[in-house]
């Protein structure tokens, strides 16, 4: 594999042609992981429910449109039973799949930038820029996403109110985003500076400042894209990360019943008394679908640390 | 080694005093007037002559800048953390105090049953690497990591308190054995921690088994591991010379890094059994937006989670000479 590689780079001179065979070697080594490849059938699964589950389920379930009794078993008409005032649990899972994976993809964008932001600017910059974003860093590393979240979130919900809808979410989806979003940076901050810090001593960082290239250019066009693969591999388990918070956020109740993530429903499940009246099902659908959607994550995450870092994958 | 020291103890100082002001710029910009979110907790049983003292002591009537902040930071610092919304003119530090042993019982068992479980499986795991118990226990592992703990507590309830009966899934006693003598009482007590305790300790058993198992398969590659072998040691005196005390050393770290993150994990379980520690206490002031009271337990988990950091500092200094 790695023969081929270094022979077609010989032939070709094309920086183009270079990098389409990299990311062609890069994905046929990350294909070959079998938990790359179960982790991102999972993630292809509920990327569908989330993405039609109108065609799947039909509409949101509410009170006065559920079609169930109150807390029925699994049975033909309802595959996953229903819930305290008779809505279909898949049809509450399937629309909460949207909810989660929205919230928990978006402030793990937000999460990256700031990160990548930070660490790149500490690392290239150094000296006093470096020592005082480090500190910052260290106050968001040392204190737990969640519990910044569980303060600063009630807060700002009092602040906005609750009405109406910011880009199709609620707008107290869109205040747990971006508070996830940007409590959850610092462990990415720290990766990226250290490598920052062993790139910008190469030559080709060198060389760019020779010919008189800007501080921004080089960090975007040179350093950047030799960050990515750290940047990816720790994406997945910030994703799993967001996840969790999102989900014991939602459940001690700053989620919104009007668009129910999973930890909603959770949260649901829980002041029902489901637990205590043996409502296996209503609990226990929403909780796997978090165990699975994060466990897809970790393994991606876990697979592409393996191909992009040939030392581990000597490590069975 | 002196100024390691002080170089750890400010970097802890700076975190706290962050934690500090972020408490204060959060309760500045709820809408409303300070002063009557201040006191509005106090209002309905203090008197006015308490009012105005509290009203001094915040220094409400002066600027924000620097005389709010100062006052607010040595208010602090004296453990006068405002009175509750909800719990009508009660101290917040009050409140706390008397929640904290509920919690402190149920996670220091927790983390007591996770150590002892899940180092030894993973310790064990990574010495016999790609053995049964080593599949076994990293699959697992990996799913109980990945689990929010409540859903776990929650389960637990359904399967062994709804289904079997066993054990109960609500509170830290039953009421009505308030008179029953002192093996009755101990066995009750024991039967109401059993599921939280299990539900927090099987979330970190999985996360210590995945360290631990990390831990020493790196120390098995080690040359001092062959040269051990090379010498005539046999596999149980490898383990126990080299191996172990090797592995111990990033687990203990972790280990005692986690104590503040258990307790904030701990939060989430206690609300699914009603275990009325610092946990219940959170959703209470959740519900009821009880600020005082919400920035008070945020004090508190950055308190103890800066502790934690300092002690893991300290362990890993006395662990490992290379640092000292």
């Amino acid at each position: 594999m790695r023969e081929n590689v270094l022979v077609e780079l010989k032939e070709s001179q094309s920086p183009q042609h270079v990098r389409v065979n990299a990311i062609k070697s890069f994905l046929a080594q990350f294909l070959r992981n079998n938990g790359a490849r179960l982790g991102l059938l999972t993630l292809a699964f509920f990327v569908v429910l989330a993405a039609v589950p109108g065609v799947l389920v039909g509409p949101l379930q509410t009170a006065a449109s559920a079609t169930g009794d109150f807390l029925t078993a699994p049975s033909r008409e309802h595959l996953l039973g229903t819930d305290d005032v008779g809505r279909d649990v898949i049809n509450l899972v399937v629309h909460g799949s949207r909810i989660s994976l929205t919230i928990a993809l978006v402030s793990t964008i937000i999460s990256l930038l700031v990160g990548t932001t930070v660490g790149l600017t500490a690392g290239y910059f150094g000296r006093w820029v470096d020592i005082w974003l480090m500190r910052l860093t260290d106050f968001f590393f040392v204190i737990p996403s969640f519990v910044l979240a569980l303060v600063i979130t009630p807060v700002v919900l009092q602040h906005m109110g609750r009405g109406g809808t910011i880009i199709g979410l609620r707008p107290s989806l869109m205040v747990i985003i971006i508070v996830i979003g940007l409590t959850s940076w610092a462990f990415v901050a720290r990766i990226v500076r250290s490598q920052t810090l062993s790139l910008r001593e190469r030559q080709f960082v060198e060389r760019a400042k020779v010919v008189g290239t800007g501080n921004l250019k080089i960090m975007v066009s040179h350093l950047l894209p030799n960050l990515v693969p750290q940047i990816a591999a720790n994406g997945a388990i910030v994703v799993a990360g967001a996840i969790y918070t999102e989900t014991a956020l939602s459940f001690l109740g700053l989620g919104d019943p009007l668009q129910p993530s999973w930890g909603t429903l959770l949260s649901l499940a829980q002041r029902a008394g489901a637990a205590s009246s043996g409502a296996w099902w209503y609990l226990g659908a929403p909780g796997l679908c978090v165990l699975i959607v994060s466990l897809a994550f970790v393994m991606i995450g876990n697979a592409l640390d393996d191909t992009f870092n040939p030392r581990r994958r000597a490590i069975p | 080694m002196i100024w390691r020291i002080g170089s750890v103890l400010v970097r802890a100082f700076v975190t706290l005093l962050m934690v500090a002001a972020l408490n204060f710029v959060l309760f500045r910009v709820i809408p409303g007037d300070p002063a009557a979110m201040l006191l509005g907790g106090a209002r309905s049983s203090a008197t006015a002559e308490q009012i105005d003292a509290q009203r001094e002591r915040w220094g409400l009537d002066r600027p924000l800048i620097p005389d709010q902040v100062l006052q607010y930071l040595s208010a602090t610092a004296q453990g006068d953390l405002g009175y509750s919304f909800k719990f009508r003119g009660r101290r917040v530090s009050d409140l706390i105090i008397e929640r904290l042993p509920a919690t402190l019982l149920l996670v220091g068992l927790a983390q007591g049953v996770a150590i002892f479980c899940g180092v030894t499986l993973g310790l064990y795991a990574g010495w016999r690497r790609g053995g049964a118990i080593d599949h076994v226990t990293t699959g697992t592992s990996l799913a109980l990591y990945s689990t929010p703990p409540f859903w776990l507590g929650m389960l637990l309830v359904v399967v062994f308190s709804t289904m079997l009966g066993w054990l109960p899934g609500y509170g830290s006693y039953s009421p009505g054995l308030v008179n029953a003598d002192l093996l009755d009482w101990f066995g009750d007590r024991t039967g109401h921690l059993a599921l939280p305790v299990l539900a927090i300790a099987l979330g970190l058993i999985g996360q210590y088994v995945v360290v631990a198992r990390a831990a020493m398969s790196d120390v098995v590659t080690e040359d001092y591991m062959v040269t051990a072998r090379a010498k005539g040691l046999t596999s149980g005196q490898m383990l126990r010379r080299h191996a172990f005390r090797n592995a111990l050393l990033p687990v203990v770290t972790l280990v005692t890094l986690n104590l503040g993150y258990v307790v904030a994990g701990a939060i989430t379980v206690e609300s699914v059994f009603a275990w009325p520690g610092i946990g219940s206490l959170t959703v209470e002031a959740l519900n009821a937006r009880d600020y005082p009271v919400l920035q008070g337990i945020f004090l508190l988990l950055g308190a103890s989670i800066v502790a934690a950091n300092l002690l893991a500092d300290v362990a890993y200094g006395l662990l490992d000479p290379r640092v000292r």
